[in-house]
C-alpha cells in the first residue's frame, strides 16, 4: 500500500513527554513529528498522510483547547487526542464535542495511548479516503459544461426529459444526448446512483 | 529588747535633759517627748507607752519639785498631767503614723510584686503569641499548600509521564524485531533523567515546608555577594552581558544562614540573566548594588534590562510553582521570599514591564558584635 502508515504529532511544552511519547510512538513503527508550542506545530508544513495530533491542554501561550478551536475553524479535521494533569470534567466534554478522540489523564497507560493513536488515525485515513472521494467527484462535476450541469440538475430534482427540454426551448433529443454526457462524466451507472452522487456533492457544497 | 531601746531612749533624753538644764525652765519637755515618739516610731506603740511611763517617773523624779523624789506637789500635779497626756498622743501618733507608712510600703511592694507578675505574664503570652503566629504563618503556608495540590500533582506527574512512556517504549524496543537495544537505552536514560527530576520536586517540596529555623551567623553581606558574582562569572560572560557592581550599604553586617543568604542572590541574578536571555533590542545590563535602609535595613538589589514581569503576575512570581519559564519549577522565589521572612527581612519586586526588572530583598542589619551578643540577638518574626 503505497499510503503511509500515519503521522503522530505531539505538541507538548515539556521535554520529558514529548521524548517519551515520542520513543514510544516509534517503537510501534509510526513516524512522529514533535512541536513545543500550538504556534510552532501551526507554522508547520501540513501533513499529506495519515494523521493524528496528541494535544497537551495546558500549554504556555495558546491552550490545546484553543489550537483544537483554531484548527476546526481553519476546516482542518486532524484527530486529537488530549492529554491533561487533570480531570476538569467540563473541558473534558467541550474537548470531546469539538470531535476529539480521547481525553487521557496524565499518567496514562503507554497502552492506552497507543490505542488511543491508533483510533486517530483510523479516522484519518477514512477522512482522508473520503476527502480524495469527494474530491473526485468534485473533480467529475468540473468536467460539465454549464448546460450540462443544469440539465443534471433538472435529472436529479426527477424531472422527464420532455420537460426538461420544453424548459430549455431545445429537442429532447438533445437534452437525451446531454444526459448521456452527464452520467458518462459524472461515472453513474443508474439514474439512482447520480441522485446519491448529487447529494454528496451537494453536502459537501452545502458549507459555502 | 524593743523595751530596752525604749529604756536608752528615755536614757539619751535624761542625759539631754540634765545637759539642758542650766538653760532651760522645762528641759525635760522636748527630749522627753522626742523620746517618746522615736522609741513609738521604731518598735510600735507597746514600747511607745512604756517609754511614756518611765519618762513621766523620771522627769518626775529630777525635773518635777520636789526634785528627787517621786512626789509630785500639787501644783506641779496639772503640768505632770498634761505631758503625760501629751507624751501618750505624740507615742500613739507616732506608732500610727508609723504602722501606717509600714502598710503604705508593704501595699507598694506587693503592687510591686504583682506588677512584676504580670509583666512576666504578659512577657510569657507575648511569646505565645508569636509561637501561634509563626504557626499560623505556617498553617496558611500549608493551606496555600493545599490550593496548589493541583500543580504539585502537575509538577510529579510530569516525569511520570516520562517514566511510565519510557518504560512501555523500552520494552517495545527489546521486544521488537528486530531488538533496538540502543533505542531501549536511551528510554532508560530518559527513565533516569525522569526520576530525578521526581526526586528534585519532592525535595524542593520538603525544602519550603521545612520548619527548621536557618543557621544564622553575623556576615558580611557585600562578602556574601562578591562569593556569588565569582560563582557566576563564567554565565555572564557567556551570556555577554554588562555587570554593574555598586555595593554602597555602610551596614553589611548582617546575622544570616550564609548558604541561604547566597542562595537567594545567586537566584536573583541567575533569574535576572534568564530575563534578559531574550533581550536583544535592548543593552543587557545586570546591576547589583546594595544601600542603607532605615530603620536599620540593609538592601541588595538585582536590576536587569529585561521583559519585566506584568503587574498581575507580580505576586504571583513569589507562589510556589508558578512560573513563567518553560523549563521552571517555579520554586526559586517562593523559597527566596521564604528566606528573607525567615531573616526578618523581605523580597519584592517592581518592574516596568518591556524594560526590566528590579529584585529588591532588604534585611535587617546587625550594628556591633554586641548586639548579636546582647539578649536583643533574637529576630522577631514576620
Amino acid at each position: 500500500m503505497s499510503e503511509p502508515r500515519g503521522i503522530v504529532c505531539v505538541v507538548d511544552d515539556d521535554e520529558s513527554v514529548r521524548e517519551a511519547i515520542a520513543s514510544l510512538v516509534r517503537s510501534v513503527r509510526l513516524d512522529v513529528r514533535t512541536f513545543e508550542s500550538a504556534q510552532e506545530f501551526l507554522a508547520a508544513e501540513p501533513l499529506d498522510a495519515p494523521s493524528c495530533l496528541v494535544l497537551d491542554v495546558r500549554l504556555p501561550g495558546s491552550s490545546g483547547l484553543d489550537l483544537q478551536r483554531d484548527l476546526r475553524a481553519a476546516g482542518a479535521t486532524v484527530p486529537i487526542i488530549f492529554l491533561t494533569g487533570y480531570g476538569d470534567v467540563p473541558m473534558t466534554v467541550r474537548a470531546m464535542r469539538a470531535g476529539a478522540i480521547e481525553f487521557l489523564i496524565k499518567p496514562f497507560r503507554d497502552q492506552e495511548l497507543l490505542d488511543a493513536i491508533q483510533q486517530g488515525l483510523e479516522r484519518s485515513r477514512t477522512e482522508r479516503r473520503e476527502q480524495a472521494e469527494l474530491a473526485e467527484l468534485q473533480r467529475r462535476f468540473e468536467s460539465l459544461t454549464p448546460r450540462e450541469r443544469q440539465v443534471m440538475a433538472e435529472v436529479v430534482a426527477g424531472l422527464p426529459n420532455k420537460k426538461i427540454a420544453a424548459g430549455f426551448g431545445t429537442s429532447e433529443a438533445t437534452i437525451k444526448l446531454q444526459r448521456g454526457q452527464v452520467m458518462q462524466k459524472m461515472q453513474a451507472g443508474s439514474l439512482a446512483e447520480l441522485v446519491r452522487l448529487a447529494a454528496r456533492l451537494g453536502d459537501w457544497r452545502a458549507p459555502e | 529588747m524593743r523595751y530596752l531601746r525604749s529604756t536608752l531612749w528615755v536614757g539619751g533624753a535624761l542625759a539631754l535633759a540634765l545637759v539642758l538644764a542650766p538653760y532651760l525652765p522645762y528641759p525635760f519637755l522636748f527630749p522627753f517627748l522626742a523620746c517618746v515618739m522615736a522609741s513609738a516610731w521604731f518598735d510600735g506603740i507597746g514600747p511607745g507607752l512604756f517609754a511614756v511611763l518611765l519618762s513621766s517617773a523620771v522627769v518626775d523624779y529630777f525635773f518635777i519639785p520636789p526634785v528627787h523624789r517621786f512626789a509630785i506637789s500639787l501644783p506641779e500635779l496639772p503640768y505632770m498631767l498634761s505631758f503625760v497626756l501629751f507624751a501618750v498622743l505624740a507615742a500613739w501618733l507616732s506608732a500610727a503614723r508609723r504602722s501606717a507608712e509600714a502598710s503604705l510600703r508593704q501595699a507598694r511592694d506587693q503592687l510591686e510584686r504583682r506588677v512584676e507578675d504580670r509583666t512576666s505574664e504578659l512577657r510569657r503570652t507575648n511569646e505565645a503569641l508569636r509561637a501561634a503566629q509563626a504557626e499560623l504563618a505556617h498553617a496558611t503556608r500549608v493551606m496555600t499548600m493545599g490550593e496548589i495540590v493541583v500543580s504539585i500533582a502537575h509538577e510529579v506527574s510530569q516525569p511520570l509521564v516520562g517514566v511510565l512512556t519510557n518504560a512501555g517504549a523500552g520494552l517495545r524496543w527489546l521486544e521488537s524485531d528486530p531488538q533496538d537495544v540502543s533505542e531501549a537505552r536511551a528510554a532508560l536514560q530518559r527513565i533516569l533523567r525522569d526520576g530525578n527530576r521526581a526526586r528534585d520536586v519532592l525535595a524542593q517540596l520538603r525544602a519550603l515546608m521545612r520548619k527548621a529555623e536557618p543557621k544564622k551567623s553575623l556576615l558580611d553581606l557585600h562578602v556574601a555577594i562578591a562569593e556569588v558574582t565569582t560563582v557566576v562569572q563564567g554565565e555572564l560572560a557567556r551570556e555577554e552581558l554588562s555587570v554593574q557592581l555598586d555595593l554602597g550599604a555602610r551596614g553589611h553586617r548582617v546575622l544570616a544562614d550564609r548558604v541561604q543568604l547566597e542562595q537567594v542572590v545567586l537566584n536573583l541574578i541567575l533569574n535576572a540573566i534568564e530575563a534578559m536571555r531574550g533581550a536583544v533590542d535592548r543593552p543587557r545590563e545586570l546591576r547589583i548594588s546594595t544601600r542603607d535602609g532605615e530603620p536599620a535595613e540593609v538592601g541588595v538589589w538585582v536590576e536587569d534590562s529585561g521583559g519585566g514581569v506584568a503587574p498581575e503576575d507580580r505576586e504571583r512570581i513569589f507562589e510556589p510553582f508558578f512560573t513563567t519559564k518553560p523549563e521552571g519549577l517555579g520554586m526559586g522565589l517562593a523559597i527566596s521570599r521564604r528566606i528573607a521572612e525567615a531573616h526578618g527581612g523581605r523580597l519584592t519586586v517592581t518592574s516596568a514591564p518591556g524594560r526590566g526588572s528590579r529584585f529588591e530583598l532588604w534585611l535587617p542589619v546587625t550594628r556591633s558584635a554586641q548586639e548579636v551578643c546582647g539578649p536583643e540577638r533574637v529576630t522577631p518574626l514576620g
